[in-house]
């Protein structure tokens, strides 16, 4: 039970309905759709949007701007093939351990958390960079240009996930239980201390909040998630190149933050769809893809930040006045209030 | 590496002097946007690469076109972009009173836009400039410099000159840095806030083109030379003290003479990293710059 | 008046605080003695320095010198994360309300420093998490009944009125039973019965324990719950003592520009 019934939680009555079905959708969707083609892009749409919600996380709710991202990405994605094909530590392992490596790199960064706004994202940029550089010119730890092959399947307990739809249930399990945890933060003092952080840090300093402290720890929970985000992909992909891990990478996942809607979970999902299921979806587009997320970032910047998740849920309530309307109501309906 | 012979070391002076003007061309685009408008313009080093790109088809269109008029082309073609950029987009975003961060945002979109659009029209091959300087090296006592860094660092003096003698002495100078200043006070003078914002947006334009020909005729155009090198001049901005436009001068040439000669010393695969250390040195150090240094020293 | 007791006789110690703002001395060499227990206003002409004092005290400028000392420790050079955690809270002249999260969530973030569940407690929901929630849930309550706004706690800060959005800044800032208040114009803007609200307010305040530096321009709000006053006048102290020498001293009335201070003790 937590302290924080605002005017949100109305609307989480509602969209626990939509969740559900989306997750039953979900589960069953392996069943009705024999194409593994598509079980992949799931996959790497899950993949995708676990990374956006932990920059969901820095961005809207700590509110700091960071286009490094995949820098964690390309660190978590390297250490679990290096842990699986090097080491020979099984899958769930691998998984771990890229995370906790992408989140120690990321205390790399602590010092940059002193910074505030454009300087913030421009010393991400930086890092993401450097670690891009890295992964380029080292050859004999990541293969460099050549790439990183023959990266093993995901496997659980010795049964190698063979099938897409395997990997599919891994991936998209994996990506519920990061959104579950951030959601589950938000009603706490944690989440209450990183929203205050980003409408008013003089406020929350004068509140005795360690702002510094909480913007880190919020860079670390990031990398981490985007760290196990990394070996997922690793093990779906099986090759990895420095080119999946540039600095437009990060920009892609600053996208599909911004057009799922800075601010919302399910926003983060949403423009993980988009901006990875479009161009798989929609071959014809491949070329303009990222002229295209171009215009959308400048559109949804003039036209309201909300993006899809706002969009959505306009159209929600909408569709939810609409049956109210229409159903007859029982007597005595009351909203308390605290 | 081991020790520097003494015409190795012009070479690389020059070079990075050279450079450095290019840089610096750009970092003051940076500098005066900042100023006006607090916003660091993410599309700067597009509108370089654009003014390389508009004037090396000038060139392919007119192989004849003198050196004057190529760079004539890139400033003025970039200037109009950058002036319907401003137009367009960030007068819209402004009026409407949106969080800076999105306007930031919005220059990250304009920055994607511009580089896939030039990939689109001028593909993704790396294009060659044709030789718009004479091969034979300068000499002055002694020392020989190749022509193309002599009139490279020649003009960008030039240029960067008239842009000092523009701001100090013409009305819409001065007007200008009134609106960068306080643009309340000024509107009540007299000034026209678009007006003056308008050509902010399309000096940086010119400046960037300008650098996008020199920086395009040292080496090469390609669609994402506009990215790092953007980056870089930020640094270089970051480094000079960013908002300030001697800063952005003297930042953009000390940093083009700090990543030349860093070669000696560091693999040249790791160069791009050298600007990016600097970068979150200076933040976390000197967030001010040198400029910020100086002032504090009065 | 009670000055505190007899080992540390003061609270707050300000000696020869001194601000530079470039060539500008917005506050210079002030003392300040403030007791425990005690409501201190702070008054004096526009551009005095008075917010400029009060951030010191807070943390939010550095000292160019001076030294600030609370109880036993000098807090010179603390941050202001620090001073709040150390027992000195404030309000904001400018009003600086978390805007999107309700007026309970708002005096929550008061009691952040006196509770320690974070981000893996959150997760998996420890018996420490839901603890400390419930308590904290009971605490801010409290405040918000104390200062008056009970009824609005599930409401959005920002949709809030302009008088009850004061209301809740004093809430966050008293939740924690701070040792010091510090308040920058409480009553800025409000009308006379919104006013004299705060004045008695403040005065519950400090029968509560709590000690409060007061700035304001309202003067019927601080003659009447001052118990004693330091007048600022170009960034130095110009006099102090009770409401009543206040009113009497002769510099005082002349640097407010005459009869206004009298005529307005007069309806107070």
């Amino acid at each position: 039970m937590t302290i924080s019934p605002d005017p949100a939680a109305a609307r989480i009555g509602a969209t626990r309905w939509v969740t559900l079905l989306a997750v039953a959708a979900l589960i069953v969707l392996p069943w009705l759709e024999a194409d593994r083609f598509v079980l992949h892009v799931f996959s790497l749409i899950a993949i995708a949007s676990i990374v956006a919600m932990g920059l969901q996380l820095l961005l809207g709710c700590s509110g700091q701007l960071s286009i490094g991202q995949a820098a964690f990405y390309g660190i978590g994605a390297y250490t679990s093939a290096l842990l699986t094909t090097k080491l020979g530590l099984p899958f769930p392992l691998a998984l771990l351990g890229a995370g906790i490596v992408a989140a120690v790199a990321s205390l790399l960064m602590v010092p940059i958390t002193r910074l505030t706004g454009a300087y913030l994202a421009v010393a991400t940029l930086g890092f993401s960079i450097i670690v891009y550089l890295v992964i380029k010119n080292e050859e004999w730890l990541t293969g460099g240009s050549y790439g990183f092959i023959s990266i093993p399947r995901a496997a659980l307990f010795g049964f190698v996930l063979r099938d897409p739809m395997y990997s599919y249930y891994v991936n998209v399990g994996v990506a519920a239980i990061v959104y579950l945890t951030f959601v589950r933060i938000q009603g706490s003092r944690f989440g209450r201390a990183v929203n205050a952080i980003r409408e008013d840090p003089d406020a929350a300093r004068a509140c005795g909040l360690r702002v510094t402290l909480l913007k880190s720890e919020c860079f670390v929970i990031a990398a981490f998630v985007a760290g196990l985000a990394g070996s997922l992909y690793a093990h779906e992909v099986r090759y990895l190149a420095p080119n999946d891990f540039t600095f437009w990478k990060s920009i892609e996942i600053l996208i599909m933050v911004v057009i799922g809607g800075v601010g919302s979970l399910a926003g983060a999902i949403l423009g993980a769809a988009v901006v990875v299921g479009l161009p798989e979806f929609l071959r014809g587009i491949g070329d303009y893809r990222m002229l295209v997320f171009g215009a959308i970032l400048i559109a949804t910047m003039l036209f309201g930040e909300g993006g899809l998740a706002a969009i959505c849920t306009t159209l929600g309530r909408r569709l939810g006045g609409l049956v109210t309307r229409l159903t007859p109501k029982p007597a005595g309906t009351n909203e308390s209030v605290q | 590496m081991g020790s520097l012979g003494a015409s190795q070391f012009v070479d690389l002076l020059v070079g990075g002097i050279a450079v450095g003007c290019v840089y610096s061309l750009v970092a003051l685009g940076f500098a005066m946007i900042m100023r006006a408008t607090s916003i660091i313009h993410f599309a700067q080093g597009e509108l370089m690469m654009l003014g390389a790109m508009c004037g090396l088809t000038s060139l392919w269109l007119l192989p004849v076109l003198p050196l004057i008029l190529v760079v004539a082309v890139g400033m003025v073609s970039s200037g109009i972009i950058a002036v319907m950029m401003e137009l367009f987009v960030y007068r819209t975003l402004r009026r409407r009173r949106v969080p800076i961060m999105n306007i930031i945002t919005a220059t990250v979109g304009m920055s994607i836009l511009c580089i896939n659009a030039a990939r689109i029209i001028w593909g993704s091959e790396p294009l060659r400039f044709p030789e718009l300087f004479a091969t034979t090296a300068y000499e002055f006592g002694g020392v020989r410099i190749s022509p193309q860094l002599f009139w490279i660092m020649v003009m960008a003096v030039a240029i960067m000159g008239g842009l000092q003698l523009f701001l100090k002495l013409t009305r819409s100078g001065i007007a200008m840095q009134a609106v960068a200043q306080d643009p309340e006070a000024a509107q009540l003078m007299g000034a026209n806030l678009t007006r003056m914002m308008a050509y902010t947006f399309a000096i940086s334009g010119m400046m960037a083109g300008a650098a996008g020909i020199m920086l395009g005729s040292m080496f090469f155009a390609f669609f994402e030379m506009g990215f790092i090198t953007g980056l870089k001049a930020f640094v270089a901005a970051t480094l000079g003290g960013l908002g300030s436009i001697a800063g952005a001068m003297l930042g953009g040439i000390l940093f083009g003479l700090i990543e030349t000669f860093s070669t000696v010393f560091l693999s040249s695969a790791y160069k791009d990293a050298i600007g990016m250390i600097l970068l979150i040195a200076i933040l976390l150090v000197l967030p001010s710059g040198l400029v910020g240094l100086w002032q504090r020293r009065r | 008046m009670r000055t505190g007791s007899a080992h540390e006789p003061w609270l707050l110690e300000a000696r020869s605080l001194t601000r530079r703002f470039g060539g500008l001395l917005a506050v210079d060499g002030v003392d300040l003695s403030v007791g425990r227990g005690s409501v201190h206003g702070l008054i004096g002409p526009n551009g005095a320095g008075k917010t400029t004092l009060l951030n010191l005290v807070a943390g939010v400028y550095g000292v160019s010198s001076g030294t600030l000392h609370f109880g036993a420790r000098d807090i010179t050079r603390y941050s202001t994360a620090k001073r709040a955690r150390a027992g000195i809270r404030r309000t904001f002249q400018n009003l600086k309300l978390f805007g999107e999260m309700t007026a309970l969530e708002n005096v929550a973030l008061g009691l952040h420093a006196d509770t320690c569940s974070g981000f893996f407690d959150a997760v998996l929901g420890t018996p420490r998490h839901r603890r400390e929630e419930r308590d904290i849930r009971d605490r801010s309550m409290e405040a918000l009944r104390f200062v008056g706004l009970g009824g609005i706690a599930a409401m959005r800060a920002g949709a809030l009125a302009y008088g009850h959005r004061r209301l809740l800044e004093i809430a966050r800032a008293i939740v924690a039973r701070p040792a010091l208040l510090l308040l920058d114009e409480p009553a800025a803007g409000l009308n006379v019965n919104e006013a004299a609200h705060v004045s008695e307010l403040i005065a519950r305040i400090r029968d509560a324990g709590t000690t409060v530096i007061l700035v304001e321009h309202h003067m019927d709000v601080v003659m009447r719950v001052s118990d004693e006053i330091t007048v600022l006048n170009y960034g130095r102290r110009l006099a102090h003592g009770t409401p009543t020498q206040i009113q009497e001293d002769p510099d005082v009335i002349e640097a407010y520009l005459g009869r206004s201070l009298e005529n307005e003790s007069a309806q107070a």
